[in-house]
């Protein structure tokens, strides 16, 4: 399973909660897969897709899930630390970790080597840390987003490759207030 | 403490309702009332470039953040700065400890001191200097006005005008 095949399978679970996406090809392949108000696509920025969902997540009560990759969260590890002591529990990280830079070619992270994400999640201080296979994926995330008590941090790992894509051609104002929009934030539009 | 509370009370007139810092010893009284403060949110950071990603989560989600930091807080976010805030608009006020002008005992500082106004001006960042207790009444109407244009600005606070309070 790679990437494009998990969001695929993933769709249903993130069309009803606010996503903020990685920059790149994740972004690139959950539009194509299907394009949703909710989905927050970051066009810059890497590494800050589980501070954007943080922040979401603590200022108001519906559920974040903040899809980031090993590639990022290696590049802004300080997250992990935060989320450890600050998220709330409307807060989902899901790191898909396929060990390798996607956007850039594939080459191999640390992850592919020595590094385990979740030994640094769990020692940054984040309490509920699950590292499945791509095909437990779905069930490890629902059970999260059910859970009203704990935030999450779930690690699927899977294999790295990538599918042709176009990049995103929405601008980035028109990413921003539909997004708001679908929270109840702007009235226009 | 009279300065620390001036430039809370007037960030708080100016709407602003979401609170992070990484540290400074000319922040901590600002951060000692915000950690008492009900009213409002407020953590600590462990990176000024993480906290640029939080706020702009913050502000996807109606708040109106700020982040507190040194000038060095600049250098280390120019790309979330540019990438993310700047990319979608996204309104949120950097109140600046301004290490390494005049009264700064630490040499070093002076490096990052000499060019954060440079850095500023180059990325189109709305300034607010404040040298004297009369500059901070400014405080509140700026904080608005990075509402009206949907973009960061910057409060740089002189370290003579923080260290004695």
């Amino acid at each position: 399973m790679n990437r494009f095949d998990l969001l695929n399978k993933l769709q249903n679970i993130f069309k009803d909660n606010l996503v903020i996406c990685n920059i790149g090809l994740p972004s690139q392949e959950l539009y194509k897969i299907n394009d949703q108000p909710n989905f927050f696509y970051m066009l810059g920025s890497m590494g800050l897709s589980s501070s954007i969902g943080l922040g979401l997540s603590l200022s108001q009560n519906k559920h974040v899930i903040s899809i980031d990759g090993d590639g990022s969260v290696l590049m802004n590890m300080n997250t992990l630390a935060t989320i450890g002591n600050r998220a709330p529990s409307n807060y989902t990280l899901l790191i898909i970790d396929n060990g390798s830079y996607g956007s850039t070619g594939d080459q191999r992270t640390f992850t592919d080597e020595d590094t385990s994400l979740k030994a640094v999640a769990i020692g940054a201080g984040c309490k509920n840390v699950v590292e499945c296979s791509g095909e437990e994926t779905a069930n490890k995330l629902s059970k999260a987003i059910d859970d009203q008590n704990h935030s999450y941090v779930i690690i699927s790992k899977i294999n790295s490759g990538n599918v042709k894509i176009d990049p995103i051609p929405l601008n980035p104002i028109t990413i921003r207030d539909r997004f708001r929009k679908f929270i109840g934030k702007v009235k226009y539009l | 403490m009279k300065i620390s509370k001036k430039i809370i009370a007037n960030l708080k007139e100016g709407g602003v309702d979401f609170y992070l810092s990484v540290p400074c010893k000319l922040l901590a009284n600002m951060i000692d009332i915000l950690e008492k403060d009900k009213d409002v949110y407020y953590s600590s950071v462990p990176r000024e470039e993480e906290g640029m990603g939080i706020c702009a989560g913050a502000y996807l989600g109606n708040k109106f953040p700020c982040i507190m930091m040194q000038n060095t807080g600049i250098g280390n976010s120019v790309n979330a700065i540019v990438s993310l805030l700047q990319l979608y608009q996204m309104p949120v006020v950097f109140l600046v400890s301004y290490r390494g002008t005049p009264g700064e005992p630490v040499g070093a500082q002076g490096g990052m001191a000499k060019i954060t106004e440079d850095i500023l001006q180059t990325l189109r960042i709305p300034m607010l200097h404040c040298s004297s207790e009369n500059d901070l009444e400014k405080i509140s109407t700026f904080s608005k006005h990075a509402k009206v244009i949907e973009s960061p600005v910057a409060i740089l606070c002189d370290f003579n005008l923080m260290k004695e309070d």
